[in-house]
Formats: C-alpha cells, sequence, structure tokens
C-alpha cells in the first residue's frame, strides 16, 4: 500500500505520499497503530496508545489534506513523551504519582503541533519524571532497545527514542534536561536534539529543572527534527523564560555547504571513562567531518571535570522544590490511611514517588540546606557561570564542538539501579549543554562490535541550531545506518 | 560523612517516609552520592561570577484579569472534593 517500509519512513516521504494521494492519513495511522500495538509488549515504548483519537486526528487530517490546506506535518503520525501535557489524554510522567492524571490543558509544544493537524499516536515512557538514563525508572516498567531488547533504550525519553528507531512513529517529542533526549537517541540510533534553553516553550512541560529543561524532537534523521523543531519553537507568552527572539527556520542552512565551519573536538571528553569504541567512532567521525569540508581541531574545555556534579546539585535542587507540588491534594496520587495532614502528605509522596525520584529529592534538599547550600549549590551556580565562560571562548575559534553523546553503548536491563554514582557519571558527555543553555543534537556515527549504535553530539552556539542540524544532515548523508532488525 | 541522623532530617524536608531498612539504603547511596558531589569542593572562584543569568525573561502582561480555568476543571483531578474545594485533613 504504501511502496516503502513505514518502519524507515521519513517525514518528508510521507508528507509526499499523503500528498500524491498514495494512501491517507487514516490508514497511515492504522498501519503505525499495527505496529505500536504488536511491538508494545517487547519495547514498553508507550505508556497510553490513543487508538480511538488518533484515528480521529487522522480523520481532521484527511480533511485538511482533500481542501488543499494540509502543511508539511499535517497527518504525520507521532508520540509525545508522556511528561508533556495533552488535555483530555492521560500524562503520568511514568509515576505511580500521577497514574491517572488528565491534564486539563496542552503544553504549548502540543497544541502547536495539533494545530497542524499532526496524528498523536500516543504518550511515550519515560524514566519516572524524566529522572533517570535508561528509561528502566518507569512505574509501567522499563523500555527496552530496539537493537537488543536485552539492553535499555537509554533515558529520559527512552520511549521516544525507541518508537522512532522501530518505526512505531516516524518522529516524536521528548524532553532534554541533562541528556535525555540525546542519550536516548544516541543508545537507540536515531537523531534528537535538545533547542537552546528558551527555544521551545516549556508551559505543560512537568517540571524537573526549570533553568535546565528544554522540549526537543527525536526522528529518523536531522532534517526530521528540523521540520519539528520549526513547528514547536516560538515565542509564548505562557513560558516567561521563553526567549522573544525571532525563529529563524531551522531547515534553511540543509542541504548548504558546511566547509566554512570549525569543528572544536575538547579533549576532555575523551578520557578513560569513554569506551575505545565510542571514542573510535567519534574520531572517525571527526575524520569525516575534515572530507566534507570542515576545519577540525582539538580544544579544551577545563571545567568538565565538575560538570557531573554541578549538574546533579542544580537539578535535584530545583527537583526538591518542583516536586514539592505532589502532596495529593489537588491531583494525582493520594493516601488514604493518614490521620493528620502531615501523615497523609508523608505517606502520598512516599507511595507514589519511585526510588530514583526520592533520592534526587533528598539530594536536591540536602544541596539547598541550611550548612550546606555555600558548599554546594552555591559553588553548583559558580561552576554554571564558569562553564557558560569557557564554552562562549570556545565559540570565538569554532563554530561547534564535537564530543561522544554517552561514554559507551546501551547497557543491559538492571545494571544502573544498584550503581547510581556510576550511572551519574555517565552523564558527562551530555550535561554541559544543558547546564549552559547551548543546543546540542545527536546522530548517529557508528556501531559497537555488537551492532549497538553509538552517538556524536555536535554542541552549537546560543540559538543557532539551524548551523548543527546542517552539519549533521549533512553528515548523515555520507553515513551508512543500520536499522534496528526487530 | 552522611549518617542515618542527617537521612532522616533530609526525609523530614523532603516529607518523605522511610522504613528503617529504607532509610539505611538511603544512607548508604547518599553517602556515595555526596562523595561524587564533593567534586565540586576544588572549584574555585575567581572572577566573581556567582551566577549567570541564562535567558532574560520575558515581558510580563499587563496586570489584568484574564479567564483562568473553571473551578469544575480545577477539581476534575482531585480525589476528595466537594462541589465546590478541595477536602484535606483537619489541620487546624
Amino acid at each position: 500500500m504504501f511502496g516503502y517500509d513505514i518502519k524507515k519512513a521519513t517525514v518528508s516521504d510521507l508528507h509526499k505520499g499523503l500528498k500524491n494521494k498514495d494512501f491517507s492519513a487514516l490508514e497511515l495511522a492504522k498501519a503505525y497503530l499495527s505496529r505500536a500495538k504488536e511491538l508494545q509488549p517487547k519495547l514498553s515504548a508507550f505508556i497510553t496508545l490513543c487508538e480511538e483519537s488518533a484515528l480521529e486526528d487522522a480523520k481532521k487530517a484527511d480533511e485538511r489534506i482533500y481542501k488543499g490546506e494540509g502543511t508539511l506535518l499535517t497527518g504525520i503520525p507521532l508520540g509525545i513523551k508522556d511528561n508533556i501535557c495533552t488535555e483530555g489524554v492521560r500524562t503520568t510522567c511514568a509515576s505511580k504519582m500521577l497514574e491517572d492524571f488528565i491534564p486539563p490543558y496542552s503544553a504549548t509544544a502540543a497544541e502547536r503541533l495539533k494545530a497542524q493537524n499532526v496524528v498523536l499516536l500516543g504518550k511515550t515512557n519515560l524514566d519516572e519524571f524524566a529522572m533517570g538514563s535508561t528509561s528502566e525508572t518507569s512505574f509501567f516498567g522499563g523500555v527496552r532497545n530496539p537493537y537488543d531488547e536485552s539492553r535499555v533504550a537509554g533515558g529520559s525519553s527512552g520511549g521516544s527514542a525507541a518508537a522512532v528507531a522501530a518505526g512505531l512513529c516516524p518522529v516524536a517529542l521528548g524532553s532534554d534536561t541533562g541528556g535525555s533526549i540525546r542519550q536516548p537517541a544516541a543508545f537507540c540510533g536515531v537523531t534528537g536534539i535538545k533547542p537552546t534553553y528558551g527555544t521551545v516553550s516549556r508551559y505543560g512541560l512537568v517540571a524537573f529543572a526549570s533553568s535546565l529543561d528544554q522540549i526537543g524532537p527525536i526522528g529518523r534523521n536531522a532534517e526530521d527534527c528540523a521540520f519539528l523543531l520549526n513547528a514547536i519553537a516560538g515565542a509564548d507568552a505562557l513560558d516567561a523564560t521563553c526567549s522573544t527572539l525571532p525563529r529563524p527556520d531551522y531547515t534553511s542552512k540543509l542541504g548548504k555547504s558546511i566547509n566554512q565551519y570549525v569543528v572544536g573536538v575538547p579533549s576532555e571528553f575523551f578520557g578513560d571513562n569513554i569506551s575505545d569504541e565510542v571514542k573510535c567512532a567519534v574520531h572517525q567521525a571527526a575524520k569525516e567531518l575534515e572530507k566534507l569540508g570542515c576545519t577540525v581541531k582539538t580544544v579544551s574545555l577545563p571545567s568538565l571535570k565538575y560538570a557531573v556534579a554541578a549538574y546533579y546539585l542544580l537539578s535535584s535542587a530545583e527537583a526538591a522544590s518542583n516536586l514539592s507540588r505532589y502532596d495529593g491534594i489537588k491531583y494525582g496520587h493520594r493516601n488514604t490511611d493518614g490521620v493528620t495532614y502531615e501523615e497523609q502528605l508523608c505517606r502520598t509522596r512516599s507511595e507514589g514517588f519511585g526510588w530514583e525520584v526520592k533520592r534526587r529529592i533528598m539530594l536536591g534538599n540536602y544541596a539547598l540546606s541550611s550548612g550546606y547550600y555555600e558548599a554546594y549549590y552555591k559553588k553548583a551556580t559558580q561552576i554554571r557561570a564558569k562553564l557558560r565562560t569557557e564554552f562562549e571562548e570556545l565559540f570565538k575559534g569554532c563554530d561547534m564542538l564535537l564530543t561522544p553523546t554517552a561514554p559507551t553503548t546501551a547497557y543491559s536491563m538492571g545494571k544502573a539501579e544498584p550503581n547510581p554514582v556510576a550511572t551519574y557519571s555517565a552523564d558527562i558527555c551530555t550535561v554541559t549543554a544543558n547546564i549552559s543553555g547551548l543546543p546540542a543534537i545527536s546522530t548517529t556515527c557508528g556501531y559497537d562490535s555488537k551492532g549497538l549504535p553509538i552517538g556524536m553530539s555536535l554542541i552549537g552556539r546560543a540559538f543557532d541550531e539551524a548551523t548543527i542540524l546542517s552539519v549533521a544532515d549533512r553528515f548523515e548523508q555520507t553515513f551508512e545506518r543500520k536499522e534496528a532488525a526487530i | 560523612m552522611f549518617d542515618t541522623k542527617l537521612a532522616a532530617h533530609l526525609a523530614t524536608l523532603s516529607k518523605l517516609e522511610f522504613t528503617k531498612e529504607e532509610l539505611e539504603r538511603i544512607t548508604e547511596e547518599m553517602d556515595s552520592i555526596v562523595a561524587l558531589m564533593d567534586t565540586v569542593s576544588d572549584f574555585t572562584e575567581t572572577n566573581g561570577q556567582e551566577r549567570a543569568v541564562l535567558v532574560s525573561l520575558s515581558e510580563l502582561r499587563d496586570d489584568a484579569p484574564i479567564p483562568s480555568m473553571e473551578r469544575e476543571t480545577a477539581l476534575a483531578n482531585a480525589k476528595n472534593k466537594s462541589e465546590t474545594f478541595f477536602k484535606v485533613p483537619k489541620v487546624v
């Protein structure tokens, strides 16, 4: 019916097919829903599949297309990470605390996509409250990697990345606070971009760390990410931290020459903590970028060694504050056997939150508490300022920085939880972009000896997503991707 | 050193309850996590810059009332409510 495997279809492919009436949005939605349902027991990529409403969305998309009023994204099926509010559609944050929460409003990013008549296939699985890098902490069960079902999909946007990699939807929305779009994109062999802080409205994104969170797209390639970013980016009166700067067309540099760009490779990102296979793949990618015309040079980011600690102090402190709202009164899980208000409150939270969330709340309150604030939280804010200064210096001589996205490829399920320090330390490659607010994209640059994807990241100047998208896109034209066999 | 007394204090601040076994577990884990956080102690701030302004806040809207949320909508997700308000255990 479609003439090609929907598992490999991009937004461009599908848009062409819809426009040419090779198939309808309804037929497309049914095909993706069928595949999503078939693979749900294996991957757990979704928390909620919106079967009925997806078909209604598709019918509305078809009406618009037949009138000749469709946009690029009209009729395109997508998944939305389940920490992004969707009015009338359960939004759980993968937590018992919000197991039956139905938002009374939609996130701005979701509304903007709905305005183009995309088809919401379902809400994708994640680490609970976006805290984690494996998607195993989900109350609804962990997400499995389409390349190897015994391994994690990464996190926290593991469901979105796995869904795109397995061809359950061509694009998805994720969120990124410390690497949660880029790392699962790397583990699942797809492309994901964390925009500059302030590019996409956070209204309706359930808050984890308000100075770090950003919604961003995950797709099969950089071009699809650019299409989605065009749709969701822009000023929003409902989010005071959303920049009012005019947004460019994020596709404007795609297909253009990249040989004017200087790519810096910070040596500190290639230490002993990075696996040899990852280092080799990223160095190979650097050579490929040189062949494509870029100038590649070694640079230094000396404060990288403080980044993980600073990130966890800042993000946990903000999370401890943000998650104070979960008291069981206005929404969410509520304990029923507590007698006093205090009892009910503490039991509600203890019953509703999983272990990793509790750990982060404890760490956050530790960092903020009397006697520790100066040594921890205040220090972390100073490190943040220092890292921003170091990046500004680097960008005087480079247009972007090339780093691994993660120290290793996807690990086996069950490895992360018993060893939180090792798991936190593995965020070393991603957290600096969040701390400094800079845009960063991950795309696949290799496969390890087991066939697991390896991701490379390009970190760009603030609000210069178009440049890193164009370089990632150009790299993807020459790189031969291997599909997940699932 | 992170001990159970500190863990219990933080649990109170966090409005969390732990069993005895859970408290021991979280104490052990927090001890190793705090050791990782202690990396920041080596950092010396040199130029008086404490925190960077990431993005300036957008303009505020006029201080004029606009439609908010219908009462029924606001109450829809509550587990214990009347027709007009959220019900809570007695606090006074």
